[in-house]
């Protein structure tokens, strides 16, 4: 795996192009900025074991934070309410 | 809505109970089990341990975990460190490719699990999830409305919390550590573990306790279980 | 458009249904079956994910959770050669007879 690109702090946003097939990012993220939270360490890449893949080279996870009222329009609770999501480091560009 | 051009959920509780079509997906899975063990794919044995190991796990080791995390500040510290490490300290078997991280409730932040995806749960240390975690609406509705699906529980969570939803959409599984009742203190490990319920390990309940003050910041009172 | 099992923040998301059923034999066995397969490194979570997400967006949201699983094993033993549907339906046929 190659040296993680992003820290703990760092603002990211989601990419917000339509990757067909199998992944594990969700549409409501997608096109989102938020910041790392921590990293998760390296995994096998799921949109290649989904169809038969070995998965390598391994890719980085991270745990991602966001702002509700980032993500959703007319978000009903506190501002500074959080949404977290695990993704691959292949979905995130620095923001 | 930020997400578009997602299809409407138009019929209440379908998608988790056994439909109209149980029955034909029952006699298939009796068939291929069948198959695959007259064809050596599969030993009777491989089928049977595994019914064995999913029985055997229960909200009942999340409870321990937690109990021990609330009389023990290094276990707890383990507990949020090494998930793992920590339920194998308690004979729980979670080993595997699957991470597992437990988040942690304080009087500031207040945690809720889901996975929107496909209801990925900790199931080699908590078992099956409940019917209601894998339902569309709660895969929905966690993520943008945690706060009306908590009071659908009877989980009031305070306007000086913060909640924080995890949506475990890769290889970790997540765990809800929650705040210790007030009131508690003389109650044995095992006492403490009792108030821990599944629901207070995925977030959409906080142990309660008769005699717990209702005003400690961050907890609520929840209403009372069936 | 990610997919129907793409569910956070669907609109028109109704009351949460909190009553539970009791898991079924069938619905152990499929559990068993499809992680002693993995066990058995005959396929992975991902694929087993990928095959209930390619399933048609009607039936995806009608069937029992079990079911999806089911029907997602189906369609890799049959992708990957193990076994084929008229066996699968043959040996269905049997059991029923045999057993009712």
């Amino acid at each position: 795996m190659t040296p993680a690109k992003f820290e703990p702090g760092d603002r990211v946003r989601v990419r917000a192009d339509g990757q067909p097939g199998h992944v594990r990012t969700p549409g409501y993220v997608r096109g989102k900025t938020g910041r790392i939270e921590r990293f998760l360490g390296a995994f096998k890449n799921p949109e290649s074991l989904a169809y038969g893949g070995s998965g390598l080279p391994e890719k980085p996870l991270y745990k991602v934070g966001f702002r509700q009222t980032d993500l959703w329009d007319g978000y009903a609770g506190r501002t500074q309410d959080a949404l977290y999501i695990d993704l691959y480091e292949h979905w995130l560009e620095p923001a | 809505m930020s997400s578009d051009a997602h299809h409407d959920i138009d019929h209440k509780h379908e998608g988790v109970k056994p439909s109209a079509e149980a029955g034909r997906h029952a006699a298939r899975i009796r068939a291929i089990e069948a198959l695959l063990v007259e064809k050596g794919v599969l030993a009777e044995e491989d089928v049977r341990r595994q019914i064995e190991y999913m029985e055997a796990n229960s909200p009942a080791n999340g409870a321990r975990l937690v109990a021990r995390a609330w009389v023990d500040p290094g276990f707890k510290a383990l507990l949020l460190s090494d998930t793992k490490a920590a339920a194998l300290e308690l004979g729980i078997d979670a080993s595997g490719p699957v991470e597992f991280v437990t988040v942690e409730n304080t009087p500031g932040v207040h945690n809720l699990i889901v996975c929107t995806l496909c209801s990925c749960y900790p199931r080699a240390i908590l078992g099956r999830p409940p019917d209601w975690y894998k339902s569309m609406e709660y895969r929905s509705r966690a993520v943008n409305e945690p706060r009306a699906v908590m009071r659908e529980f009877g989980l009031e969570i305070g306007d000086d919390v913060e909640v924080a939803v995890h949506d475990s959409s890769a290889d970790v599984r997540y765990l809800v550590l929650p705040m210790r009742p007030a009131g508690t203190e003389g109650m044995s490990e095992e006492e403490l573990a009792g108030l821990v319920t599944r629901d207070c390990l995925i977030g959409v309940s906080v142990p309660s306790f008769e005699g717990a003050r209702t005003d400690a910041p961050g907890t609520a009172n929840p209403a009372p279980r069936r | 458009m990610t997919g129907v099992h793409d569910l956070g923040g669907s609109p028109g998301a109704g009351p949460i249904d909190k009553s539970q059923h009791d898991t079924e034999d069938w619905e152990r066995l499929a559990d068993a079956v499809t992680v002693a397969l993995d066990k058995r490194g005959i396929k992975t979570t991902d694929e087993h994910r990928r095959a209930i997400e390619s399933l048609d967006p009607k039936r995806y949201r009608k069937l029992g959770y079990y079911e999806r699983w089911i029907a997602a094993t189906e369609l890799l033993l049959v992708e990957k050669g193990i076994l084929t549907r008229k066996e699968i339906d043959q040996k269905a046929a049997e059991l029923e007879e045999r057993w009712g």
